[in-house]
């Protein structure tokens, strides 16, 4: 319970001293590669987590990762967080840090999951329709996935919009068993 | 045989779709971070409200409990063993509710409102949540009116009236669901013709099973209906094997289904039996839910618990249509001991406990009822007068024979005085005592104390009380019924119908041998 709390306050401090500098943007891009980064690499965080290595050897080893494609402000907040102990939460601020952007700019990431790859014009339809419906700018991920059928499946945070094929029967299953002999 | 034509099953599909329309769902989701001894605790969900429904797959249903910071706890009212981590949980936006109605009667229901009774399913559209807010204070009135357990003892000593919360307490064996399912039995008099035109208003009963043996509740099932009691009965049963939620709900449901016949205007009766075994269920929970243990291990709200639930009992006002709710709940003690926790907080929410004691019961004396300790706070405005008349001397008579007792065994040593109070005690006693499933109507008790406290016993052996008593109701029935029927209609004891007991009673009296 108490690791989401630090990593908040983490990615809170980080959130308001870029946007203070107005690095906001090269910020947001370096967490992008961090959080991918450690998410790719299991290996990576099992090495930042283990109270093994020592944090001399964890600074080089983010150095030598990352040095070359992340801006000066971004190395030295990894090697503040080092310092502190929390390399264990890079993963969770980086993730903390990109939520807390987008809200603060007003964009919402919606998952769009279908049967077959969309149309650009279909995409377009969606984007406007949700951006209407939110109030909020969009951020689409396109997954294709065949379970849905039909149709669409749209998640934005915790409200899904399910236009599925698959869906639909299985409202049509529950409505035809409804009225049937149950055991009871 | 006839055959089923193609076409005709295709007709019925298509009839069927005809109603189904195609919309976007809209619906939140949450996703399990971990599961197991019937708690879940899931990431999502932002916008659940507090003991809302949620849905997990496989058709497990359950209730949220805990709203922390970055997860939500949910307690499960199915198995566990369906569900696993990563699985989505969706939101119902209703919070727990039961179906409620007259249907439910003679029905043996889940807390949820499933039945259980292999009788079909039970039709009722109306929906009440199962947690809700007791009445406040302008919406209520003093209890006023009676309710006759047909248990001799109670109703002359510590009578319930309704809207009153009484606790049953003692030990296990002592006959604690014996009193409340008599009193259920007893009621079936307030459904009568007869009772309609004294303007007794029918009492529908709720028997609340919170942790018990499956076959326990069977079997109480079968006494109801055997004595045709079932008829305005609905049982709700949570039994040891039901997942604890549902244990801990299950006297929620009953005072939800009460709270239906009150707010109609009717009279509603609920037995939680018993409140000891939620109270372990809510301990479980919460220590699961990681709450911090207080005393005994429950948690620190283990009194609001009971607290909110019993405030659920009350007598409307007038305006509110005059319905009532009773509850009667019951607390096992272990060895007696009513300074444990739970008892003592019971025993301070509710207007009065009736006690039953082990040694009494093995003693003979059954009902247990220890009447020395047990009390009731309000009923008393609600005894009728006739009753109120007698039970006064009684109370006094067994009050002294009570300061003697120790001195019994003394025999003859003693002076005249004090005999002829443990004699009369003495019989007092055994005429208190009853069996089971045998309520006793209002007026046959108050002849049965009567007699027993004018003197008229005194010249009876102590184990031809309850012959006695049985012989002289008989012989007044047959002879004098009036007698039965002033107490019923004026219920008082006005001057001739004393005038005529006696009478009755001194006839009787050459008789009997």
């Amino acid at each position: 319970m108490n690791e989401s709390k630090v990593s908040n306050r983490y990615a809170n401090s980080l959130l308001s001293s870029a946007s203070e500098e107005g690095k906001l943007d090269s910020i947001a891009k370096d967490m992008e590669l961090i959080y991918s980064t450690i998410k790719a690499n299991s290996s990576l965080g099992k090495a930042l987590s283990s109270p093994i290595v020592r944090s001399q050897i964890k600074v080089s080893i983010l150095e030598e990762i990352f040095k070359k494609k992340v801006s000066k402000e971004t190395m030295d907040f990894l090697k503040f967080v080092v310092e502190k102990n929390r390399e264990d939460l890079l993963e969770n601020i980086a993730k903390k840090f990109l939520d807390l952007r987008d809200q603060k700019l007003g964009v919402v990431n919606v998952d769009v999951r279908s049967a077959v790859e969309l149309s650009e014009t279909q995409k377009k339809k969606l984007r406007e329709n949700f951006e209407k419906l939110l109030n909020k700018k969009v951020r689409f991920s396109f997954v294709i996935d065949e379970s849905v059928i039909g149709g669409f499946i749209a998640k934005a945070g915790d409200t899904v919009y399910d236009a599925s094929l698959s869906h639909q029967l299985e409202i049509l299953k529950k409505q035809f068993l409804k009225g049937g002999a149950s055991l009871n | 045989m006839a055959e089923v034509r193609p076409d005709e099953i295709s007709a019925i599909l298509r009839k069927q779709l005809s109603g189904f329309e195609s919309e976007t769902d809209i619906y939140d989701v949450g996703t399990v971070l971990q599961v197991g001894d019937g708690i879940a605790r899931v990431y999502g969900l932002s916008k659940v409200m507090m003991s809302e429904l949620v849905e997990f797959p496989n058709d497990v249903f359950g209730m949220v409990l805990n709203l922390d910071e970055d997860s939500v706890g949910c307690v499960l009212f199915g198995e566990s063993t369906k569900i696993k981590e990563g699985d989505t949980v969706k939101r119902t936006k209703r919070v727990a509710s039961m179906p409620v109605g007259e249907s439910m009667l003679g029905r043996v229901i889940t807390p949820l409102g499933v039945p259980v009774d292999g009788k079909g399913a039970i039709s009722s559209e109306k929906f009440l949540p199962i947690e809700r807010k007791a009445l406040g204070v302008i919406q209520r009135q003093p209890v006023k009116e009676p309710l006759q357990t047909g248990i001799t003892a109670i109703d002359a000593m510590i009578p319930i009236g309704r809207g009153q919360r009484e606790l049953i307490i003692g030990d296990r064996q002592t006959g604690k669901t014996a009193v409340a399912v008599d009193t259920i039995i007893n009621q079936k008099y307030t459904h009568t013709e007869e009772a309609k035109e004294l303007g007794i208003k029918p009492v529908y009963c709720i028997y609340v099973a919170v942790g018990q043996k499956s076959s326990t509740v069977a079997q109480v099932v079968a006494k109801l209906q055997e004595h045709d009691a079932m008829e305005y009965t609905t049982v709700i049963a949570a039994t040891a094997n039901e997942p604890t939620p549902l244990q801990f709900i299950a006297p929620y449901a009953g005072a939800t289904l009460g709270e239906f016949f009150r707010d109609n205007g009717k009279h509603a009766l609920v037995v939680y039996d018993d409140l000891s075994k939620q109270a372990v269920a809510y301990r479980e929970l919460s220590l699961l839910l990681r709450r911090p243990p207080g005393r005994e291990a429950y948690p620190g709200d283990v009194f609001y618990l009971h607290s909110r639930l019993l405030e659920r009992a009350s007598k409307l006002s007038e305006e509110m249509g005059g319905g009532s709710l009773t509850a009667l709940p019951i607390i096992e003690t272990q060895q007696g001991d009513v300074s444990a926790y739970i008892p003592t907080n019971v025993i301070s929410i509710t207007d009065g406990q009736i006690y039953l004691e082990s040694n009494l019961f093995n003693a003979g004396v059954r009902p247990a009822i220890n009447v020395g300790i047990s009390v009731s706070r309000v009923g008393g405005n609600a005894q009728i007068k006739a009753m109120k008349k007698v039970a006064g001397s009684l109370k006094l008579d067994l009050a002294q024979y009570r300061e003697l007792e120790a001195f019994a065994k003394f025999g003859s040593d003693l002076d005249k005085a004090t005999q002829k109070t443990l004699a009369k005690g003495a019989r007092l006693v055994e005429l208190l005592k009853q069996g089971q499933y045998a309520p006793v109507p209002v007026e046959r008790q108050v002849v049965s104390i009567y007699l027993g406290t004018n003197g008229y016993l005194d010249n009876i052996a102590v184990h031809d009380v309850k012959r006695f008593e049985k012989e002289i109701l008989e012989f007044i029935e047959v002879k004098n019924n009036k007698i039965f029927e002033a107490i019923k209609k004026e219920k008082q004891l006005s001057d001739s119908v004393i005038a005529d007991i006696k009478k009755a009673a001194d006839e009787f009296l050459a008789v009997f041998k």
